[in-house]
């Protein structure tokens, strides 16, 4: 519980500026500026944490790679538009012939940026908070389905450990795996094992009173209120659809959208809820919580003396240089807050101390 | 306070029409935004965050489609049920050095189809939503492809009861009960196999093809694009989604008797609820003091 360095709704504030940011744009400068602010969080996360950190099961920097060639490759194959000719693919070949152009390549290269930009961030957050701050995130008006994903995560170690057991009585009768028809032997008995564990925990749960009556989460206003809040969306999508962009379209989606996060709103306030030692909010979650609001409010909103179009970039027909403003660039420096709240404490002492020095702390233990 | 019955019965036929298509607009969002899109600035440097608006707009719909659905899971044994085969699901996903499995093949889709068939619409939507995000929180996979594969995978589940008319009417031109239920399942498993990987695919597709291209080509419409995602399909997963239909497949084929046999036997198992016994005075030794009802 106290290896939490930042308030889980402070990471989730930073992930939404790299979402909006990366999002925005796809000038070069900034892409790339964003990229290695992310790096750095990685690393000090990484660094600080040291073995906290759950890396995720694919290498972010090795997939986004791949990503990168992909899309390069797919949209060079695919658009051929662009006055830097690279070669010539005979034009036989169904929408890939034609000319390979240098500015599809690279347009394609920065969509994979975003991709790796994406990945990154994703992995900062998974490997920085712990399944249980996670599982803490999801909103009050789901609290049955949070129990479900509790005890699910509960679970599956347990189930884990289960099937190496059911592995080796197996193994033990002369069960060999061989194909997919071998695997019923493990996955039957870990079904009804399971299936009786539930039985169980249904009435254990039952016998110290967990809701046996659902909590009437839906009164009418608020399935009034989803109703409406669907049918703006619905209505914002369809103009959106069938006119250009417009700000009938744009209103209507958040409006709708308002008025659904309200009622889930209402629907949570309806939970009574008390929570198990609360995450505290402290000074340097304020720091990334206002890096992040920067982030996002001079990428998406008009700021006077910030200028947004150079945001805009497109390397089509002629690549051209991107255009860079300074106000902008200097917002995502908003993005690095984390590394200095991580820092605040210090970086972690190395595990293992002087070979000389235990044996005399250990004495003094003692005394 | 309770809805009159006719709203409590119109209600979630509304819910669930207009989450479901705003849902599968959000989906078809690259192949609808390339038409309506101006050759000016601005409207093109919006279209750069048009994935981030459908992530959300998929996100909320299936916030929306959750809390009624959780809304009915009225007991603890339902909540517990699901929590172990959602953790036995999970598990099984990454489990696999278990599971010899080709290409894209995941056996998660297994116990969603059966579990949906068995124990209803509502149950294999949770189950398929929850496998989803369980697994992403157990093994770090949280990412903005998440409410996608949680919206596709609970589709998965929502609509395997559509397998009950079609068993029951080719039960009743004739053939052996069990081979047709088995074989309608493997068919509907090895359809959403493939549906799953295409669906999957349009998450990613506005990032293979910045289709910001078409203002060069005016005359582009929806059939190009649709042209376009179609060898874009072929190229790059049409193989890899044959492996999953036929992983699903045999993995229904051949686990999918048992695996029924034993999700009926609990489902006869589970479905009981505790009735008071009226008055204390009409106790006698041979009513019990809890009567025990099937639904069954």
């Amino acid at each position: 519980m106290t290896s939490l360095r930042l308030h889980p709704v402070a990471w989730v504030s930073w992930l939404l500026a790299i979402l909006i940011g990366v999002t925005t744009t796809r000038n070069p400068l900034y892409l790339g500026l964003i990229l290695l602010w992310l790096a750095a969080v990685m690393v000090t996360a990484r660094l600080v944490l040291g073995q906290h950190f759950t890396r995720p099961p694919l290498s972010p920097w090795r997939w986004g790679s791949v990503m990168i060639l992909s899309t390069a490759l797919f949209n060079a194959l695919n658009v051929h538009v662009g006055t830097h000719s690279l070669l010539h693919l005979p034009a036989w070949l169904p929408l890939f012939g034609g000319p390979i152009t240098l500015e599809a390549l690279l347009y394609g290269a920065l969509n994979g940026l975003v991709l790796l930009a994406l990945l990154l961030a994703f992995g900062v957050v998974n490997g920085v908070l712990p399944v249980w701050a996670l599982v803490g995130l999801i909103p009050r008006a789901y609290y049955p389905v949070a129990v479900v994903v509790a005890i699910a995560v509960t679970f599956a170690p347990v189930t884990v450990r289960r099937l190496q057991q059911i592995q080796e009585a197996q193994a033990i009768r002369g069960h060999q795996v061989r194909g997919l028809r071998c695997w019923l032997p493990l996955l039957l008995p870990l079904l009804t094992g399971g299936l009786e564990h539930a039985f169980q925990l249904a009435e254990a749960m039952m016998a110290r009173g967990f809701a046996s009556q659902a909590a009437v989460v839906y009164t009418l206003p608020t399935q009034v209120m989803v109703l409406l809040g669907l049918v703006g969306v619905l209505g914002g999508l369809l103009v959106q659809m069938l006119t250009v962009r417009t700000l009938l379209s744009m209103g209507l989606l958040v409006g709708g959208s308002a008025v659904l996060i309200a009622a889930l709103w209402g629907a949570g306030r309806s939970q009574p809820h008390t929570r198990y030692r609360p995450a505290p909010w402290r000074g340097r979650d304020w720091l990334v919580l206002c890096g992040a609001l920067l982030v996002i409010v001079c990428f998406l909103l008009p700021v006077p003396g910030v200028d947004r179009v150079s945001l805009f970039y497109y390397p089509y027909p002629t690549l051209t240089l991107p255009a860079f403003a300074i106000p902008l660039g200097l917002a995502t420096w908003g993005l690095l807050m984390p590394v200095l709240a991580l820092l605040l404490d210090g970086l972690p002492k190395p595990p293992a101390p002087r070979p000389n020095e235990r044996p005399t702390e250990m004495v003094e233990a003692r005394r | 306070m309770i809805p009159r019955s006719g709203v409590r019965l119109l209600y979630p036929v509304l819910l669930y029409s207009l989450t479901n298509l705003i849902g599968v607009l959000a989906f078809l969002y690259p192949f609808w935004w390339p038409a309506t899109l101006q050759t000016t600035d601005s409207a093109m440097a919006h279209a750069t965050d048009a994935p981030l608006l459908t992530t959300l707009l998929v996100l909320l719909c299936l916030g929306v489609l959750l809390l009624e659905v959780q809304s009915q899971m009225v007991n603890t044994k339902t909540v517990a049920l699901l929590g172990v085969l959602v953790a036995i699901n999970a598990t099984l996903r990454y489990a696999e050095t278990i599971i010899p499995g080709p290409g894209g093949f995941s056996p998660i889709f297994l116990l969603i189809v059966l579990t949906g068939y068995v124990y209803g619409s509502r149950f294999g939507f949770l189950m398929g939503v929850l496998t989803l995000l369980v697994s992403a929180l157990i093994t770090g996979g949280v990412g903005p492809w998440l409410p996608y594969q949680m919206f596709t995978a609970g589709w998965v589940g929502i609509s395997a009861p559509l397998c009950r008319p079609l068993i029951r009417w080719l039960r009743r031109l004739g053939g052996d009960e069990a081979r047709v239920t088995l074989w309608v399942l493997a068919g509907f498993g090895g359809l959403w196999g493939l549906l799953y990987g295409a669906i999957m695919n349009l998450w990613f597709w506005p990032f293979a093809v910045g289709a910001v291209e078409q203002s060069w080509q005016p005359g582009i419409q929806l059939v190009e694009t649709l042209r376009r995602y179609v060898l874009f399909y072929l190229v790059t997963s049409l193989l890899w989604d044959f492996l999953c239909l036929v992983g699903n497949m045999t993995l229904i084929l051949i686990a999918g008797a048992p695996v029924l046999r034993v999700l009926q036997r609990f489902q006869q198992r589970f479905e009981f609820h505790y009735d008071a016994v009226a008055a204390p005075g009409a106790m006698t030794s041979e009513t019990p003091a809890i009567l025990v009802s099937g639904d069954a």
